[in-house]
């Protein structure tokens, strides 16, 4: 228990003080289920300096990640208040940031089990995520990197749509007016609709309830790209507007 | 010399074709200048042969596969008749050397398009429709070991490929937003959308349209277009089916015959 105490605290202050850390597990013996209760206390330090819950982002949803990270299954973030972009994300309190385009789930009823899902979707909409590794290189294993909140550091999302099929639509995402990165959501588990079930299956394992107004972030349409300083980032899904940022 | 080098590149990729074993890049013989002279005998081969040409395809539409390549610019090669099937079809094994798949977007023309220089507007008015497409496209140079020189001579590439059959007016669909999702038996093989080609698929057509009215052969109406790969291409074995849906188009699937007959 005082490991993953330890454990957490160094993730925490790594992020608090804006510091590359070396990979976790470079030192200590680390497996999925520990790595989700250092997770699960760097969140508890937070919310003890009052930040509060805001839903879930999903990892390694795409099958190119998958691959990469030789793992079948999602993973899962926390995500807290503090961590919503409202329109400008400042990068020096960052390590080495990176953005991806992102669909977004309202919660609009509690989520206790994947039965809840179905019911429980009160809007869809274009987002996007900050992922700031604390570890050197952005470069883990996976349990380094569930430790480490798999990477979550800030999300935005546009304005709420009806829910809506959105298994295929097509996504853009733009620097300062260039685009940067193009894709489907069909590449989110095919659809984000699925990446939304495995977070209410993680819940249940979890004990986590989804509660109304939080925010499920399904997973990424693209590859990440770095995400500089003094630069308007635009996110674009067809059919769902798009969601914009500055640096 | 030079005439000679261009016979002789023509000539090794009809000797592929016609024996079905991939050839040495022509990149030896000839400079990327005469690329498209050497293409020029081929379709000059095929016209003779009576082949029927409906349309273009336009490549390298992608700024992954143009950084690859070291080009700024697509290329483009002739449709034949004879390389469309139908929806859901199968290929016989053999028929496109080292195929590989993509979904783009095909537009079909219903006016010409003889000016040198096409405006949006022009384009708009000369489209009757667009449809989803897979192309497979294949290579005679032995494992795709391309330069611009030997794909442009190689008709850009091209193999046979395969059309939706629900046309949709350009009014109806965003081509720059459409999703494009490319599966075999549900399992994902590609992602992407069309600002994936070239910014937007009618940026591809207006570059083709331009630099064929400019080279004295227009398109025309009843043309098809194949505008251009919307995410990247995948390796396609025997007996695959695959299913390519585009945002607003609708889907489009073709089969694999198995092994030789």
């Amino acid at each position: 228990m005082s490991d993953v105490e330890a454990l957490a605290c160094t993730l925490d202050e790594a992020a608090r003080d804006v510091r590359a850390i070396p990979k976790l597990t470079d030192t200590a013996e680390l497996d999925v289920a520990t790595a989700y209760a250092v997770q699960r206390r760097v969140i508890e330090r937070r919310l003890a300096r009052h930040e509060r819950p805001a839903g879930v982002k999903m990892g390694f949803t795409s099958k190119a990640k998958m691959v990469q990270m030789g793992v079948h299954d999602v993973i899962w973030g926390l995500l807290t208040d503090a961590m919503l972009v409202e329109s400008h994300v400042e990068v020096d309190r960052l390590i080495h940031p990176r953005i991806e385009p992102e669909i977004a789930y309202l919660i609009g009823r509690p989520v206790r089990s994947p039965a809840d899902v179905d019911a429980a979707v009160a809007g869809v909409a274009v987002g996007f995520e900050v992922l700031d590794s604390r570890y050197l290189d952005f470069s883990f294993t996976l349990p380094d990197v569930i430790a480490d909140n798999a990477s979550a550091a800030g999300y935005g999302v546009g304005a709420w749509h009806e829910p809506r099929d959105v298994s295929n639509v097509g996504m853009l995402m733009e620097i300062d007016g260039r685009v940067v990165q193009t894709g489907s959501s069909a590449a989110i588990l095919g659809d984000p609709m699925r990446s939304l079930r495995a977070a209410a299956r993680l819940s249940e394992q979890a004990g986590i309830v989804l509660e109304p107004g939080q925010v499920v972030l399904a997973g990424a349409a693209t590859a990440a790209v770095p995400l500089p300083k003094g630069v308007h980032v635009r996110v674009t899904a067809s059919g769902l507007g798009s969601v914009e940022v500055t640096t | 010399m030079r005439d000679t080098s261009i016979a002789d590149a023509a000539d090794r990729l009809l000797e592929a074709y016609a024996t079905g074993v991939p050839c040495a890049p022509v990149r030896d013989l000839i400079g990327t200048d005469d690329a498209y002279r050497v293409q020029r005998r081929l379709t000059d081969h095929w016209l003779a042969e009576g082949r029927r040409p409906v349309g273009r395809k336009i490549g390298l539409t992608s700024a992954a596969v143009q950084r690859q390549l070291g080009v700024d610019s697509p290329d483009f090669g002739t449709l034949w008749a004879d390389m469309a099937v139908p929806d859901g079809a199968e290929i016989p094994a053999g028929a496109v050397l080292q195929g590989r798949a993509e979904a783009e977007v095909a537009l079909v023309l219903e006016r010409d398009l003889p000016h040198e220089r096409n405006t949006a507007a022009d384009l708009l008015r000369a489209t009757a429709f667009a449809l989803p497409a897979i192309e497979v496209a294949g290579s005679r140079i032995r494992d795709w070991d391309i330069t611009l020189a030997d794909t442009v001579a190689d008709n850009a590439s091209a193999g046979m490929y395969v059309l939706g059959n629900r046309p949709v007016p350009l009014s109806q669909v965003d081509l720059r937003l459409c999703g494009m999702v490319l599966e075999r038996r549900g399992e994902q093989l590609s992602t992407g959308a069309g600002a994936a080609c070239l910014g937007h698929p009618l940026n591809a057509a207006l570059w083709l349209a331009d630099t064929l009215a400019q080279a004295g052969d227009p398109l025309r109406a009843g043309d098809t277009v194949l505008t251009g790969a919307l995410g990247p291409m995948v390796p396609i074995l025997p007996g695959d089916v695959l299913e390519a849906r585009v945002e607003g188009l609708g889907d489009v699937r073709v089969a694999f015959a198995k092994e030789d007959s």
